[in-house]
């Protein structure tokens, strides 16, 4: 153990003895974090510009219009028909709403008439008017359904309804999807970031083979398979505090919650850093140069983890794609945050942590195997 | 005590028998010159002796211990200097002797202790905290003895330790090795430059395609191509000259003069150069030169193996 213990604590120290390998294996999770925000934050909120046309003015279309007035992130500005396309084209306005007229008296009889939704923008733009606008006047269209042409009747339920004798109390939320979202994107590259930094740290087995250190070390009492031992630790001490950098600044320094305990989290990537480490040991025990892993590593790595759903939700992918994916580590690791996110318990995932060892095993049986021959063939790795 | 013992050795890669049925003997407080052309199984033989390699068949002893069953015995008695630099960058002089010392289950004090012994020795104390990078090629060769030594290993393995560097790191690394022999250490040195090998080993194998064909000292093995050397005079005073009496001095053959050149052919076995000088001088020859053909490793190497030992 002590051998162990000397051999990681010069590989640091020959590690970061290169100030760009804190940037590299640091600094890399962080601008995932970053990235992720930048991803899902997108541009601030803009107010949407609403043109009103009222050919009505009645009662119940000056209502409508305070209604919309009082929206959040909306601003309604008074059109007149004739300028409805020059206000559309020049940009002015995000779209125009044309009240015709007798739509208050449709709305007495229970039948109102269509609002006119004039927009070049599309969906972005009309699905948040409407979904505001169909509610209030679908409610005022029951009114006078029920009013049955009683006007008295109508206006006294309108008033009652304006006043709303009911208490409402408005609470803001935080938005749950959003921290989600960030969160799930941040592990995404943190999983491609390990898997890379597994790949480097493991090549470090072949740099040192090239560079004849290797065979002087094996000249030593050390044995082959204790420097392994070592670099596998190196890459497990390495990943956690990947991890736990990752972590941390996401919580306190960039303030994401990402609804699921720290530990879980941690421990499922740690999981799947050991799925990291012996994908890296087969890809370097199967190289015959640096130059074939650092071409390999890459290989393996990209198109693995955009198959898992490492860059978007798997879901945007054909239905093969999707399926193919559970044949690799990173989308087990994913999927268990995800439902883990969705308020599943830690220990009804136990079949997601026992694939992720089982894959784990697997790639660390393969590279024992390789190296155990390469033993007997005297090429040492 | 025997120091090495390799007995029968074969090492074979796939049909290719790079070693075969090797037996060789190296012992205490020897400086062994091991010589061989490239691909004549020298390194393997290093390889096998450091524990890098495992023979196909034979037995190979440390100490007298069979380095197959008593591995650890055998590696923590040997210090190898490979051919190539194998140091780290990254690491400074005095971290890179530490870090191969402290493989040897060296800590504490007498690990700090051992690391400036091994780095005052190659002469590299004041640049301990000096990166490799910055090195000359004989300060990273010097550095990488330096690495072989922290753990005072009794047989030191030196794989053509001088490739590359200049005349005065050379004599530096030579002068090194005769010390190290002189403090108790076996030597088995390796090297392309049989000046180096006539002038450091006590004794000297030649390997050619994985078989000792030669072994003994430097005068064993130049008896084995001929028993004959010449030396050539040129003098002044050719008629003082008396050849009578220069063919009656023990081992000299025949004497042969040509106008101020005279040869005088010897037994190999006798060294009588100073008897002819004196004869020469008591009789009033004047020597303006002489040289001494006898025959030398190169010219040994050659007749043995058929082949020059950089081919």
């Amino acid at each position: 153990m002590n051998d162990v213990i000397w051999l990681v604590k010069y590989t640091l120290k020959r590690t970061f003895r290169r100030k760009i390998n804190f940037l590299l294996y640091f600094g890399t999770p962080l601008a995932a974090i970053l990235l992720s925000l930048f991803a899902y934050e997108g541009s601030p909120a803009k107010d949407v510009r609403i043109g009103v046309v009222n050919e009505d003015h009645g009662r119940v279309a000056d209502d409508a219009i305070r209604f919309l007035n009082n929206i959040d992130h909306l601003s309604v500005k008074s059109v007149k028909l004739s300028a409805v396309d020059d206000q559309i084209t020049s940009q002015k306005v995000d779209g125009v709403l044309i009240f015709p007229q007798g739509f208050s008296e449709s709305v007495q009889h229970g039948q109102p008439r269509l609002i006119q939704l004039v927009s070049l923008k599309g969906a972005e733009i009309t699905m948040f008017i409407k979904s505001y606008l169909h509610e209030y006047i679908d409610h005022l269209a029951t009114l006078g359904r029920l009013a049955n042409g009683d006007r008295d009747l109508f206006w006294k339920m309108y008033e009652r309804y304006q006043q709303a004798p009911f208490r409402l109390s408005v609470h803001s939320l935080s938005d749950k999807a959003k921290q989600k979202g960030v969160t799930y994107q941040t592990i995404g590259y943190l999983v491609m970031i390990m898997l890379m930094s597994a790949g480097n740290l493991t090549e470090i087995i072949i740099k040192e083979k090239e560079e004849r250190t290797y065979s002087r070390l094996l000249t030593t009492p050390i044995q082959a398979r204790t420097y392994v031992l070592s670099n596998i630790v190196v890459n497990l001490l390495m990943m956690a505090a990947q991890i736990i950098v990752t972590i941390v600044a996401m919580k306190n320094i960039f303030h994401i919650d990402p609804h699921i305990p720290m530990w879980q989290m941690a421990l499922v990537l740690l999981l799947f850093s050991l799925s990291a480490i012996g994908l890296s040991l087969i890809t370097v025990m199967f190289a015959n140069s640096s130059a074939s892993a650092g071409a390999l590593q890459p290989l393996v790595t990209v198109p693995t983890c955009m198959l898992a759903g490492c860059f978007w939700p798997v879901e945007l992918m054909p239905e093969f794609l999707q399926k193919a994916a559970y044949f690799i580590p990173q989308r087990w690791a994913l999927d268990c945050l995800v439902k883990l996110q969705e308020g599943r318990s830690f220990g009804s995932l136990y079949w997601h942590l026992l694939i992720l060892l089982a894959f784990a095993l697997t790639f660390f049986l393969l590279a024992v195997y390789k190296f155990s021959r390469s033993q007997q063939s005297g090429q040492f790795i | 005590m025997n120091m090495l013992e390799i007995k029968q050795v074969t090492k074979k890669f796939g049909d290719f028998i790079a070693v075969d049925h090797m037996s060789l003997t190296v012992a205490e407080g020897e400086i062994f010159g091991f010589l061989g052309a490239n691909g004549a199984g020298k390194s393997t033989t290093i390889h096998m002796i450091a524990g890098l390699l495992r023979p196909n068949a034979g037995e190979i002893k440390i100490l007298g211990k069979d380095i197959a069953k008593h591995r650890q015995f055998a590696k923590r008695h040997i210090g190898i200097v490979p051919q190539e630099i194998a140091i780290y960058e990254h690491l400074t002089a005095y971290e890179n002797v530490e870090f191969f010392a402290g493989l040897y289950g060296l800590r504490g004090a007498e690990l700090r202790q051992r690391v400036e012994e091994a780095l005052e020795f190659v002469g590299l104390s004041d640049k301990r905290k000096s990166y490799p990078k910055h090195f000359s090629g004989g300060m990273k060769r010097r550095l990488n003895i330096a690495c072989a030594l922290a753990h005072r290993p009794k047989l030191i393995i030196m794989d053509e330790p001088t490739v590359g560097i200049d005349p005065q790191s050379r004599n530096d690394i030579l002068a090194s090795v005769k010390k190290l022999n002189e403090m108790g250490c076996t030597i088995i040195y390796t090297s392309h430059y049989m000046e180096e090998v006539e002038e450091i080993c006590t004794r000297i194998a030649i390997i050619d395609h994985g078989k000792i064909i030669a072994e003994g000292t430097k005068e064993q093995l130049e008896a084995m191509i001929t028993d004959t050397k010449d030396i050539w005079l040129e003098i002044r005073g050719m008629d003082r000259l008396n050849k009578e009496k220069l063919q009656s001095i023990h081992g000299v053959k025949a004497v042969q003069c040509d106008d101020n050149m005279v040869k005088i052919s010897s037994d190999i076995s006798v060294n009588n150069l100073n008897e002819i000088v004196q004869c020469l001088i008591h009789d009033g020859v004047e020597i303006r030169s002489l040289e001494d053909k006898s025959p030398n490793l190169e010219t040994v190497f050659l007749a043995l193996t058929g082949r020059n030992l950089r081919d």
